[in-house]
């Protein structure tokens, strides 16, 4: 079973977002801030990563930038979600690496396509 | 009357011009050598000199020369024998002659005449050197008035003043209030030396009670009190100290005001007595400070309010940002759980239960389309909006949108077709940017066409003379030159009424409010396309007629002709 790491300080959203993905049969793991999902994400590994940006202590660009510039875990697909906000736009400037970027409020059903894509053309 | 110099070793000589001064009653002085001439006239005025021609222990040329450049004006007579020999050079440096052969009164009157020519050499040396004297005030006063233009600082206008005075009147000490920094008055010292403590404290009593004067029956301007006015001092010469004889020097004084402005007052002290020019100068820099500290004074004033109104604007930009941000996170679970309620994964969903589940869902994406307008809209207006500028293919962005809007179509039984000109130039442009315009422009047109009826998107190479300009836009599109790629949406929906075409494309109106609420939208959305549209130096406008459609077009310059992306982006800014 591919496993996903969810990582979003909304608390909503995660638990929507997981019991989507758990229906297409993908093991769901969940963080709540930015420093526990950056602990899972080298703990287990995951095949994907869902990353929202703005979050407490380490926001999701940083987390982004320190997965993929580690050769252990640079291969595994990000996807950012972002709200588009001014507090953002500051973070950016250095690259994140991030696979892809979903704007809130985002399509459920979109962003199971995108995880798909992403991990069908993983496994092939 | 006057002061006579005789010099010469003969003492027949001697004894008759002694005879001839104390009958005539002159001042006189015989000297015979270089010694006691030359201490006599360190301290003695003298009027006319008579040099004896055969006088041997004195060079009479260099003693003259030296005579007149000490003291100025004075008059030389070379007393001559008849069998002597004059040197040239000698008789060029001397006013006069006397022989041995005049009678007294040839000779007094030789003197006389003289002695009036000294007197008048004088006067006219004295107008000169008050005529340079008011050159050169005149010309600092001409300077002062070059500065006082030059600038709006409140502080160095102070400075020009006391430079200005200074320079004219050689002031000892000025005391000035001024009322145009930080917004507290301050008492300014300019002094030639050093003051005490006591002394410092005793000007600035007097400097309150002259400024105090000034309002005797009226309401003082700037209530000011020596405990706590503020003292800054400059010092020239701080190696002497002033004492309180300040006090005893001449002085003038003088309010620093135009009209009904107040700006402050000076007060200047100086050893010697003033003149009369002096207080007109004194008079005339003080007055002429007036009119650019009170410039200075409304400069300042629309600086702060410019400051406060960009402080405002950015308060609101931020505002929106951050508003429309927290709104987008609770956007998002609601999303997901109709999304998930919709998708039949929680059970099967009664037919009223999948109507106000839609209906839900129809809300939801009407609010962040709003959410999205305005957050463009804000960006666009402070600059921020990035494009992504690279030479594209306009069948591609219209190809897009008319797929995107297939099954919108269908719902609506609207056939939804494109007219594309074959082999189109590419244009220079964010291809995102002109979709969302060309999405923007169908989905009003979806909105406002009724079921059954046709929208065409239509594309075109163009030049410029050859659009078709209505008369609501002629002057807008009369700036076009060259040739432009042209995208159409024409629908025939119910028409926009004339008078209000133009208004289409401006912020927050609504054309017939009421038919809008019906369709929904903020107004945004046209006035975005417009400001996405004219950053790519292009133009978009409309036709209409009443109850038989719209038309939307906007004209993008094809390639060669568009100016590269960092110009655009720096013009939006």
């Amino acid at each position: 079973m591919k496993k996903i790491l969810i990582v979003d300080d909304e608390q909503d959203i995660v638990e929507s977002l997981k019991f989507v993905l758990e229906n297409y049969n993908y093991a769901c793991y969940c963080a709540y801030n930015g420093e526990d999902g950056l602990k899972l994400a080298r703990e287990i590994s995951p095949d994907l990563i869902i990353l929202d940006v703005m979050m407490p202590r380490i926001n999701g660009y940083k987390i982004s930038r320190l997965l993929k510039f580690d050769t252990k875990y640079k291969n595994i697909p990000i996807l950012m979600v972002t709200a588009r906000s001014q507090e953002e736009d500051k973070l950016i400037g250095e690259e994140t690496g991030a696979d892809e970027y979903i704007t809130k409020p985002f399509d459920l059903d979109e962003v199971v396509k995108t995880v798909q894509k992403y991990l069908a053309a993983e496994s092939n | 009357m006057g002061n006579i110099l005789l010099i010469t070793e003969n003492d027949l000589i001697h004894s008759r011009y002694k005879k001839l001064f104390e009958v005539y009653e002159y001042h006189y002085k015989v000297c015979s050598d270089t010694v006691s001439l030359y201490d006599f006239l360190e301290n003695a005025a003298v009027d006319v000199i008579i040099v004896d021609n055969s006088i041997t222990s004195i060079n009479s040329v260099l003693t003259i020369k030296k005579i007149k450049n000490k003291i100025e004006n004075v008059q030389i007579l070379l007393l001559m024998d008849e069998e002597n020999q004059c040197d040239i050079e000698l008789s060029r440096l001397c006013n006069g002659f006397i022989s041995g052969a005049f009678s007294d009164e040839l000779i007094i009157s030789v003197i006389n005449s003289h002695i009036k020519n000294k007197e008048k050499s004088d006067i006219i040396t004295e107008k000169n050197k008050e005529l340079a004297d008011s050159l050169y005030k005149l010309n600092v006063l001409y300077n002062t008035s070059s500065q006082f233009a030059g600038t709006l600082d409140v502080k160095k206008l102070i400075n020009y003043m006391l430079e200005g005075l200074d320079k004219s009147l050689s002031y000892d000490l000025t005391c000035t209030i001024s009322f145009g920094f930080e917004n507290e008055p301050v008492l300014i010292i300019n002094s030639l030396y050093d003051i005490s403590e006591e002394l410092a404290n005793a000007l600035k009593l007097r400097s309150v009670l002259n400024y105090k004067s000034l309002f005797k029956d009226g309401d003082i301007p700037f209530e000011i009190d020596d405990k706590n006015l503020k003292v800054v001092k400059y010092i020239k010469n701080p190696m002497n100290k002033f004492t309180f004889d300040i006090f005893e020097y001449d002085n003038m004084f003088a309010p620093i005001d135009l009209g009904d402005n107040f700006f402050g007052c000076i007060e200047i002290f100086k050893e010697k007595s003033f003149t009369t020019d002096d207080a007109s100068y004194f008079q005339t820099i003080v007055q002429q400070v007036s009119l650019p500290l009170k410039s200075a004074g409304l400069y300042n004033e629309i600086i702060s309010k410019n400051e406060k109104l960009e402080k405002l604007e950015r308060v609101k930009s931020d505002f929106i940002s951050i508003v429309s941000h927290e709104l987008r996170t609770p956007l998002t679970p609601i999303k997901n759980a109709l999304s998930i309620l919709s998708s039949g994964r929680c059970g099967d969903l009664t037919e009223n239960a999948v109507k106000f589940v839609n209906m839900a869902k129809r809300n939801v994406e009407n609010l962040t389309n709003i959410i999205n307008d305005i957050l463009d809209i804000n960006k666009i207006e402070a600059g921020k909006m990035d494009f992504k500028y690279k030479p594209m293919d306009m069948h591609s962005v219209i190809e897009t949108v008319r797929a995107n809007f297939d099954c919108v179509a269908k719902e609506h039984n609207i056939i939804l077709t494109t007219q594309e000109q074959a082999q189109l130039p590419e244009v220079y442009a964010d291809s995102q940017r002109l979709g969302q315009v060309l999405t923007n422009l169908v989905s009003n047109a979806i909105k406002f066409t009724p079921n059954g009826k046709n929208i065409t998107i239509k594309s075109e190479l163009k030049n410029a003379a050859d659009i078709d300009k209505n008369p609501y836009f002629r002057d807008y599109l009369d700036t076009l030159n060259g040739n432009y790629v042209v995208v159409s949406v024409i629908d025939e929906g119910i028409g926009i009424k004339e008078e209000n075409l133009l208004k289409a494309f401006d912020k927050f109106t609504q054309i017939e409010s009421s038919l809008y609420r019906k369709v929904g939208g903020t107004g945004l959305g046209l006035p975005i396309a417009k400001q996405l549209i004219e950053a790519h130096n292009g133009k978009i406008w409309c036709d209409s007629e009443e109850n038989k459609g719209s038309s939307f077009h906007f004209a993008i310059p094809v390639s060669s002709e568009s100016v590269s992306g960092k110009t655009i982006q720096k013009e939006l800014l």
